[in-house]
């Protein structure tokens, strides 16, 4: 399935990496989550998360198996800005961090980013956003469940498929054992991990390999990575941006931790996290730049990253990458089974199938849903390379910006513009996305993202202008408080 | 001239399986717009992957020898490049590839350069201002 004909991590190391962290995070998730009592404990550890782990957790969910493989894709494929514009994701969290304030202030007791497109926008546009949400909740789910699969693939030569069952298994148990707190808190270990590993591989890199080898052997073999001028770079610099800007400012991932996240803390938590992770993708993505160099051939472009550090350190180098990208993908999985599940459950369980449910069975109901997201990941994830969009990781990826993309404006309008038109944060959905998604097939994927925000802007801002809606700010709160009251 | 019979039709019967044991290119790419794609090929061993800038194949070099079935390649620049394929050690090429690579101009790539740019700023101005617009 990889194309790769040996395997470099001897299996029997493999199997007993893959289990100890397994039973680390199961062990953790459990401790971690046993005092939680009501679904609001499960969804939003308790409201009241301080600034470290409020930090880390903003940063390790958006160290995504995507950063720590992905960024080494688009550097081998993009080259230097590639690698730049993947870091470029950044300014995601860092724009999120005035977004998380407002909304702690509008909905001090809110639950989903689902809960206030409702209320500002009116059900139309909270359903055609709970699509928007759920394409890229799924799809971003399933490209990390890809990752895994062909890490351990990669690496150890175990079956793809056996590979990445794990991994989903393992997030999926201790997501439902131990709810938010358990994420937020393995999230902080993990992303020591990941922090020392990257750095660990990238300075082993640049001392075995040299900066002069890496450049002279690029010039020679693959020029276009290291021009300026590169056409499709260049047109990528700002779709990673917005894609980035789009995943964070709508995915319930990022709203359920300025609800869960203290007083005042949520501005500095997304802002640090979103500097401390500006320089990951460019030492994790970097190494790619040193293929030619090391003469080695990366059969499918989104295992470069691991191929890379285990020529450069062999052994202990397929170890670290291992355990790295096992941390990175089960704190974005586990962050993405809670949100998505908190999602379903308030949007659509409760939103669409049992608006009356009392807060026991939408804590029942949460682990459930957690389970069968898994279910369904796993379904999908099986048919990596047999499907058209679920090729490589990226091509996935990218699929899902124009979606997310299409989504930045309503979320702005709707907390900065009193006058914003609802029917117009609809149109500006689903023709961003639908323009943004006829450019990925006619353009490429590095486009997507970029054409899906700028229609967006265009009809927000036009509705608005042509037919303005005022709307009382307070009915935020005030609605989400009666509605909790009723559930109560 | 009694065996020479028997032998022939065994090489006949045989001719099939030595053509299917030969590597080839699976539906490779014809064009590239960002100097990348993905080869790849079926074969049974390790192979001899070459790639040359001509239909003569003068300045050929070698880009992989093993059992990989699959390489990504990047980073070209405009041209017209070709490979071709053998089993390791075998003496003749069993198949060839030729892929054409023209990227975006960059007039194209400067006006999505330009647009995103727009965009981003419309954004920061929208945030700074954090305050309700009325």
């Amino acid at each position: 399935m990889t194309g790769l004909d040996a395997p470099i991590l001897p299996t029997s190391i493999a199997w007993g990496l893959l289990i100890a962290f397994s039973i680390l995070w199961v062990l953790l998730g459990w401790w971690l989550g046993r005092r939680n009592r009501t679904a609001e404990d499960h969804m939003l550890a308790g409201r009241n998360v301080g600034l470290a782990l409020a930090t880390a957790t903003a940063m390790a969910t958006w160290v995504t198996a995507n950063t720590t493989m992905t960024a080494p894709q688009l550097a081998l494929q993009l080259g230097v800005w590639g690698m730049l514009g993947y870091s470029l994701g950044a300014l995601g969290l860092i724009l999120f961090a005035p977004l998380a304030r407002r909304i702690r202030e509008l909905m001090p007791g809110g639950f989903t980013s689902g809960d206030f497109i409702r209320l500002r926008f009116g059900t139309f546009t909270w359903r055609v956003f709970l699509v928007v949400s759920l394409i890229y909740a799924f799809g971003w789910l399933v490209s990390m469940a890809m990752a895994g699969g062909v890490l351990i693939n990669a690496l150890a030569g175990i079956d793809y498929r056996v590979g990445m069952s794990v991994i989903l298994t393992v997030c999926v148990i201790y997501t439902l054992l131990g709810g938010l707190r358990a994420v937020i808190g393995t999230d902080f270990i993990q992303t020591i991990i990941i922090i020392a590993g990257a750095a660990f591989i990238a300075w082993l890199t640049i001392d075995r390999v040299g900066f002069e080898a890496i450049h002279f052997n690029l010039m020679e073999e693959r020029p276009e990575l290291l021009s300026l001028l590169f056409p499709a770079a260049i047109m990528f610099l700002f779709n990673n941006l917005l894609f980035g800007v789009g995943e964070i400012f709508h995915s319930n991932v990022w709203w359920s931790r300025a609800f869960a996240f203290g007083r005042n803390v949520g501005f500095r938590a997304y802002l640090l996290g979103g500097l401390l992770w500006l320089p990951i993708p460019i030492v994790a993505g970097f190494v790619a730049l040193a293929t030619p160099a090391l003469g080695i051939n990366v059969p499918a472009a989104d295992m470069v990253g691991p191929l890379v550090a285990a020529e450069v350190l062999g052994l202990t180098g397929a170890i670290v990458v291992f355990i790295v990208v096992f941390a990175a993908l089960a704190s974005s999985l586990d962050s993405l089974l809670a949100a998505t599940s908190d999602l379903v459950t308030r949007d659509i369980y409760r939103g669409h199938i049992r608006p009356q449910a009392s807060e026991q069975s939408q804590f029942r109901a949460t682990k459930v849903i957690v389970v069968l997201l898994g279910l369904l990941t796993w379904l999908a994830a099986s048919y990596r390379g047999e499907l058209p969009i679920i090729g490589s990781l990226a091509e996935l990826l990218y699929f899902t910006g124009a979606f997310v993309a299409s989504a930045i404006w309503p979320i702005v309008a709707g907390l900065y513009w009193r006058r914003a038109n609802p029917h117009g944060a609809a149109w500006s959905m689903i023709l961003g996305s639908g323009i943004g998604l006829a450019s990925y097939f006619l353009i490429g994927f590095y486009v997507a993202a970029l054409v899906g925000a700028a229609v967006s802007l265009a009809v927000m801002v036009l509705s608005t202008w042509l037919a303005p809606r005022s709307f009382d700010w307070d009915r935020l709160s005030r609605d989400a408080s009666t509605e909790e009251v009723r559930t109560a | 001239m009694r065996p020479i019979l028997p032998a022939s039709l065994l090489l006949l019967l045989l001719l099939p399986l030595a053509a299917l044991a030969e590597p080839r290119f699976d539906d490779p790419p014809t064009d590239s717009r960002d100097g990348g794609f993905t080869l790849e090929w079926n074969a049974e061993g390790a192979v001899e992957l070459e790639r040359a800038s001509g239909p003569d194949f003068d300045d050929a070099r070698v880009i992989y020898r093993g059992g990989d079935t699959s390489s990504v390649i990047s980073g070209l620049p405009d041209g017209e490049y070709r490979f071709r394929l053998r089993a390791e050690g075998a003496d003749d090429w069993a198949d060839e590839a030729r892929v054409e690579v023209a990227h975006h101009s960059l007039a194209r790539a400067f006006g999505f350069f330009a647009l995103g740019g727009a965009v981003f700023l419309v954004l920061i101005v929208a945030i700074l201002r954090g305050r309700p617009r009325d």
